[in-house]
């Protein structure tokens, strides 16, 4: 063993792990972990038959007709909405005509039997030249105003006495301002695309299709609430139309005093419910053959 | 391999003639092995068996289609009718099955050795039909038939034949109706039974109470005593056509025992107390009731044919009204020993017992089912009387009606239906009705007066 050379190797090697440990204390330490704030993902939890639902669409489908607007009421001559009509011009008021202006509509200040405000046209611009006329004729016409506030608010006040027969009397007898939507044919969706879309009702695959048609037709024993555990197997042959090839076969049951009855109920469930129209044949291979296990759990609370 | 050395030949070659088709040469495993790995590479229809889980039905009355029984004779085209109508009547007031009305039906039965046409039966939506035949027999009897067709699959599900005197044509009634029954829902029916009642007529304030047998449909009356006595809570035996009551004759009230059949009376005890509730063991042997010292009462256990009187409870409270369970192992009983009134469940042979009853109220007339799956009470709270059930450990409780005044429940042989009585006060007296345990299908039962404290019969056959 050669000393003097294993202590410098032992020296450099010592020097050189330090300045290692050191360099890793100090550059470790000053850098806190910290994680990237991530956006909250949502998760939803869903069965295998809500995903066959979502699913089950196809990627290249038609899309659908032109979105109809709302129409109430058949009206081929009147569009609802005619962005591209023309503009009428309107007429010109010249401010320098001489002519005398016409009076300007009074106000109706005769009220009508409940009309609580008078109704006013609206009045066509003043002009300067004819101020005198003008303010004459506004003087005129805010006493008018004044007269008829007067008198409305009297009648208000009358007809606050209010008298449950003569509601109808009470209604607004103006013409309706507002028409119904018309066009061409009828169509209740003020938006897009057709009243009966399939994006209301997601579309099944035939399965699930399937299990709610007997879950409709199905009725379990009513002795098989007190139960646990209660269910049978059966198996169908189904043929090409979606009817029952034979009788349906009971592979397994629990063993249970209404078994029979349970057994018997899903049997008849089976082929009163024939034929299962929601097949379709193109996939024929896929249920012709099928084994269906009723249980009652859902039914009774567990 | 033809040379004559024989380490030249394979090992396979070498062996004798006999051995050799036994073993395979390296080869032929090879092209065996190399064969089995080609079928199992092969393209091959794998498919899964398909499964689907139905885990929801509806639950709803079967439709049920019941023509009329056929008479053997012209004769008994009558009896038949009326058979067919008291079967029809008891399966639709089950609430369980829902008969089609016979004006709907397509095929006319006349036959019923032959099919009938399905196809016809299912175009009314009919799940399950009933077929029959009454004849009169030469010696008076009548010979009963029926059958029981499952429309869907076209089968048979049963059928029978029975021979009775005539006069007891509303027990074949009965009789097939528990079978249809049977076979539908897997459960035992409860329509061959009978209801002991008490019977209530006259005024007020001066009620004649008789003691009164009819069928659980209400026909078939009979008054067991004169209506001299008081009579209170009859009781049926489990075994042998007799009833305990008590009468209110005389000084004291006395617990009787009544034969249904010879209408002989026996005094099951004497005793210096008040009884109250006497009831049958599931053997028929015993009687429990309590028996009032003071201003306590305890409940004690009356062998009937040694007349031997067992003590089983002594605390000082007020024990009464105690219920067997069908198994003979545990009673249950209404206390108020823990300040009100409440249920309690002891064993048979005294002991320590077991609160199970918690909810707000009182509750009393425990009454333990004969399936032994519930116990049904009365409780009383909130101005409202309620028939409930609960099950043995005092869970599960449920209230089946409300109302005012409803009391003293029996359960029906098969422990599907609950009977009480209502008394809706004022001038009108208390009538019978029943309800489904699952609190549907509440029905009064027609009685000639007013009635009330009814006990259900076990099943006569």
């Amino acid at each position: 063993m050669k000393l003097p050379e294993m202590k410098t190797g032992l020296a450099i090697s010592a020097l050189f792990h330090a300045a290692l440990l050191l360099w890793g204390l100090i550059s470790f330490a000053a850098k806190p972990l910290e994680a990237k704030p991530n956006d909250a993902l949502p998760v939803d939890i869903i069965s295998d038959k809500q995903f066959s639902e979502m699913t089950k669409g196809v990627k290249n489908a038609p899309k659908d007709a032109k979105p109809a607007p709302l129409v109430e009421k058949i009206d081929p001559s009147k569009p609802v909405d005619d962005s591209t009509a023309k503009v009428t011009p309107k007429k010109e008021i010249d401010a320098a005509r001489n002519e005398p202006q016409p009076p300007p509509p009074a106000p109706e200040s005769k009220p009508k039997a409940a009309d609580a405000k008078p109704e006013k046209k609206p009045e066509p611009p003043r002009v300067d030249p004819i101020a005198e006329t003008l303010k004459k004729e506004e003087a005129k016409k805010k006493a008018e105003e004044r007269a008829a506030k007067a008198k409305a608010e009297k009648e208000q006040k009358q007809a606050q006495a209010y008298d449950p027969t003569r509601i109808a009397a009470l209604l607004d007898k103006r013409d309706p301002q507002r028409h119904a939507a018309a066009g061409d044919h009828l169509s209740q969706n003020p938006g897009l695309g057709k009243s009966q879309g399939n994006a209301a009702v997601l579309s099944q695959s035939e399965i699930d299709a399937l299990r709610r048609r007997l879950a409709e037709c199905w009725n379990p024993p009513v002795g098989a609430s007190n139960a646990p555990n209660l269910k049978v197997v059966m198996r169908v042959l189904f043929k090409q139309d979606g009817s029952v090839a034979g009788q349906p076969l009971l592979v397994a049951g629990t063993a249970s005093p209404f078994g029979p009855a349970m057994a018997e109920s899903a049997k008849r469930a089976i082929l009163t419910c024939q034929p299962f129209k929601m097949l379709r044949p193109e996939t024929y291979e896929l249920w012709k053959d099928i084994e269906i296990t009723f249980d009652p759990k859902d039914m009774f609370g567990g | 391999m033809t040379s004559d050395n024989l380490h030249d030949r394979s090992p396979v070659d070498r062996l004798p003639v006999t051995c050799r088709p036994l073993l395979m040469t390296r080869r032929a495993m090879l092209a065996g092995a190399a064969a089995g790995a080609a079928a199992l590479w092969a393209p091959r229809q794998v498919r899964a068996q398909t499964r689907i889980d139905v885990t929801q039905g509806t639950v709803k009355p079967m439709p049920i289609a019941l023509p009329d029984f056929i008479g053997g004779t012209p004769n008994d085209g009558e009896v038949a009718r009326n058979v067919t109508q008291v079967i029809t009547a008891n399966l639709k007031r089950s609430g369980l099955f829902a008969p089609i009305d016979q004006a709907a039906y397509i095929e006319r039965i006349t036959n019923i050795d032959t099919l009938p046409r399905f196809p016809e039966w299912r175009t009314i939506a009919a799940q399950a039909l009933v077929t029959g035949r009454i004849t009169r027999q030469s010696d008076g009897r009548l010979k009963t038939e029926f059958r029981l067709w499952d429309v869907a699959s076209a089968e048979q599900l049963t059928g029978q034949q029975y021979f009775t005197a005539a006069d007891n044509w509303r027990r074949i009634a009965h009789i097939i109706s528990d079978a249809v029954y049977q076979r539908l829902t897997g459960e035992m029916g409860y329509f061959d039974s009978r209801v002991v009642f008490v019977d209530e007529s006259g005024p007020k304030n001066q009620r004649v109470k008789r003691l009164a047998i009819m069928d659980q449909d209400g026909a078939n009356v009979r008054y067991l005593t004169r209506g001299d006595d008081l009579v209170l809570t009859p009781r049926f035996s489990p075994k042998t056509q007799e009833i305990t009551y008590m009468s209110y004759g005389g000084r004291e009230p006395r617990v009787f025992l009544l034969n249904i059949e010879t209408l002989q009376r026996e005094v099951v005890g004497n005793f210096p107390n008040m009884s109250f509730a006497p009831r049958f063991s599931p053997d028929g042997q015993r009687v429990i009731m309590s028996l009032q010292q003071g201003s306590n009462s305890n409940l004690y256990v009356l062998d009937l044919r040694s007349k031997a009187m067992t003590r089983l409870t002594e605390t000082p409270a007020i024990d009464t009204a105690p219920s067997y369970s069908p198994d003979s192992a545990r009673i249950c009983f209404e206390s108020d020993r823990g300040g009100t009134q409440q249920i309690y469940v002891m064993g048979a042979a005294g002991g320590a017992a077991q609160r199970i009853s918690f909810g707000e109220g009182r509750y009393s007339t425990p009454v333990w089912s004969p399936r032994g799956d519930y116990i049904a009470f009365t409780k009383q709270g909130g101005g409202s009387f309620g028939i409930g059930i609960m099950k043995p450990d005092g869970s599960g409780e449920r209230i089946l009606t409300e109302g005012f005044h409803n009391e003293g429940p029996t359960f029906a042989p098969n422990g599907r239906v609950v009977m009480f009585f209502r008394d809706p006060g004022g001038s009108a007296g208390p009538s019978l009705y029943t309800v489904d345990i699952s609190g549907r299908n509440e029905q009064k039962i027609p009685t000639p007066g007013f009635a009330s404290d009814p006990a259900w019969s076990p099943l006569l056959s």
